[in-house]
């Protein structure tokens, strides 16, 4: 059943309101019981903190499905720049170097989506030097455009001067962008 | 020296009561957590990754324009002095563990603190006086990006900052307001109020002082959430809660005021005389009777107490600043005795008292 009100996210509270002659029942959503003027539903989650919650959730055997209870859990994916073992992370409930979260790649969506609320993927901030590489990447790309059609209509200097543009680019990118302020 | 000349030496921006709401909303802090790309992080990190980081940071943080920093090593200081940097909140409780190799930088006003090998190679926090969450984040915003110009951030395109704890990846950003809740308290909505919030991906926690005593009906609310919602996102619904609360806070104080007024001025009356008249006073004991008379001020009820002053004693009640006042370490009870004191002067009602005498007498 949805919430009533934002018909967005499931009912989860019910409320019930008296008016004068009557006991009307609203069903709500998290978000807008807690938004709406009573507070009346009963506290049954604490916040954990990430160790208990990653070793509870180990503890639940969720994210090796096929293993048999009793056996040992496997180690998972070790990183090849700190050691951390994906056993040993869920363990301490930290990562060891930026490496690792390549080296869990695999893994890490299912972590986030529990801690984040489902969510797995950054939206914001991003390093001003990355904005230009992702700069340069879509330059590279507009140039290859425009390449493949000097091409087709058989205009093929200036399908030589624009190989040798993307050719620079493609060097800029490759140097990591880090001195060059391109644009 | 007097309290007050010691006080006014050690203030720190913040702590003034000034800022939107500074009657419940104490204060405002935002705080980044980055990483540098080529080092392990500090939890796998050896004495000299440690301090390759802090000199590249140092270095960093020279080429800024508009803000002077001074660096302190952790180790170069006494045990006292860290704890008051703790009890300042200018630096967090892991910074200070001796075992480590932190550091931090602090811009002359102390508003902005950067810590170095912490949990993470750095954490800028940004801390404002009051309800201030844009202006907090736009300044660690701001020196968060002059930093980046000089350093390799650790950054990816699907997890974004890459942080030590998978509960800080995304954004990086732990933004939190300090509000005072007594009536919210008192009325005991809070305790249906604490997992409502941590639904909507905030948490609520008491702040602690000395051991687990909770400082009176003081909380923090924070995201929770660090990824898949925007800078902006967050503090909007961590703005909106926020207000939400205070909304709230400010009717249940109405409510209280209506239902027993004689009771609630009984209360708060107590508890001033009780700051103001004791000998001994604890600070379990002193953080509940500050909470009431806090509560006396906004209500109108307790006249004629700058709301500063109380600002100042929360902070200056706390064993380490009430140690480097006395210049030696304290026992427990000899600490309660100071802090006795420290109320009576500060507040300033027995000392006019005996200023008045003084003035006959002359
Ligand atoms: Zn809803
Ligand atoms: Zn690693």
């Amino acid at each position: 059943m949805l919430c009533e009100n934002c018909k967005e996210r499931p009912a989860t509270v019910v409320f019930k309101q008296e008016t004068s002659n009557d006991v009307i029942e609203r069903h709500l959503c998290d978000k807008c019981a807690f938004y709406s003027q009573t507070f009346s539903f009963s506290p049954d989650q604490e916040p954990l903190s990430i160790q208990q919650f990653l070793a509870h959730w180990l503890g639940g055997s969720e994210l090796f499905p096929e293993q048999k209870a009793d056996e040992r859990l496997p180690d998972g994916p070790k990183c090849p720049s700190c050691g951390l073992t994906f056993h040993r992370f869920l363990d301490i409930g930290k990562f060891g170097c930026a490496v690792c979260y390549e080296t869990f790649k695999g893994q890490l969506p299912r972590v986030f989506a529990k801690l984040h609320n489902g969510h797995t993927q950054h939206r914001g901030k991003i390093p001003v030097s990355l904005n230009e590489r992702f700069a340069l990447k879509r330059k590279l790309e507009d140039i290859r455009t425009k390449m493949q059609e000097a091409v087709e209509n058989e205009r093929f200097e200036e399908a030589a001067t624009l190989r040798d543009e993307a050719n620079q680019v493609k060097q800029q990118l490759s140097d990591g962008g880090d001195d060059q302020h391109v644009i | 020296m007097s309290f007050e000349k010691f006080i006014k030496q050690e203030l720190t921006g913040w702590m003034v009561a000034e800022g939107e709401h500074a009657d419940i909303v104490l204060s405002t802090r935002i705080r980044l957590a980055r990483n540098l790309q080529d080092y392990p992080f500090p939890i796998s990190a050896t004495q000299e990754d440690a301090n390759d980081v802090s000199k590249a940071l140092n270095q960093a943080v020279e080429t800024m324009q508009d803000d002077h920093f001074t660096s302190i090593t952790m180790e170069d200081l006494s045990p006292l002095e860290r704890q008051i940097l703790v009890e300042k909140h200018l630096v967090s409780p892991q910074l200070i563990n001796p075992k480590k190799h932190g550091s931090v930088l602090l811009s002359e006003d102390e508003t902005i603190s950067i810590m170095v090998n912490e949990e993470d190679h750095i954490r800028i926090q940004c801390i404002y006086p009051g309800f201030q969450i844009d202006q907090a984040y736009e300044q660690a915003d701001q020196v968060d990006s002059e930093l980046e110009v000089n350093l390799n951030y650790a950054f990816d395109e699907t997890f974004g900052y890459l942080t030590s704890c998978p509960s800080n990846t995304g954004t990086g950003m732990r933004a939190s307001v300090m509000m005072h809740l007594p009536a919210l308290t008192i009325t005991k909505q809070i305790e249906r109020i604490i997992p409502a919030i941590s639904r909507l991906g905030m948490v609520v926690r008491g702040s602690y002082g000395e051991g687990s005593e909770a400082l009176g009906n003081i909380y923090q609310i924070s995201n929770q959430i660090t990824l898949g919602k925007s800078e902006e996102e967050i503090l909007k619904d961590l703005e909106s809660i926020s207000k939400r609360l205070i909304a709230h806070e400010k009717k249940s104080r109405e409510l209280l005021l209506a239902k027993s007024e004689v009771h609630l001025e009984n209360r708060l009356f107590r508890s001033l005389g009780t700051l103001t008249h004791s000998r001994i006073l604890p600070s379990a004991e002193a953080a509940k009777c500050l909470s009431d008379v806090r509560l006396g001020i906004d209500l109108g009820i307790i006249e004629n107490i700058d709301m500063t002053i109380l600002n100042e004693l929360m902070i200056f009640m706390q064993p380490g600043f009430l140690q480097q006042y006395a210049k030696e370490e304290l026992t427990s009870d000899k600490r309660d005795i100071l802090r006795a004191q420290l109320f009576r002067d500060r507040l300033g009602i027995e000392r006019s008292a005996a200023q008045e005498k003084d003035n006959d007498s002359l």
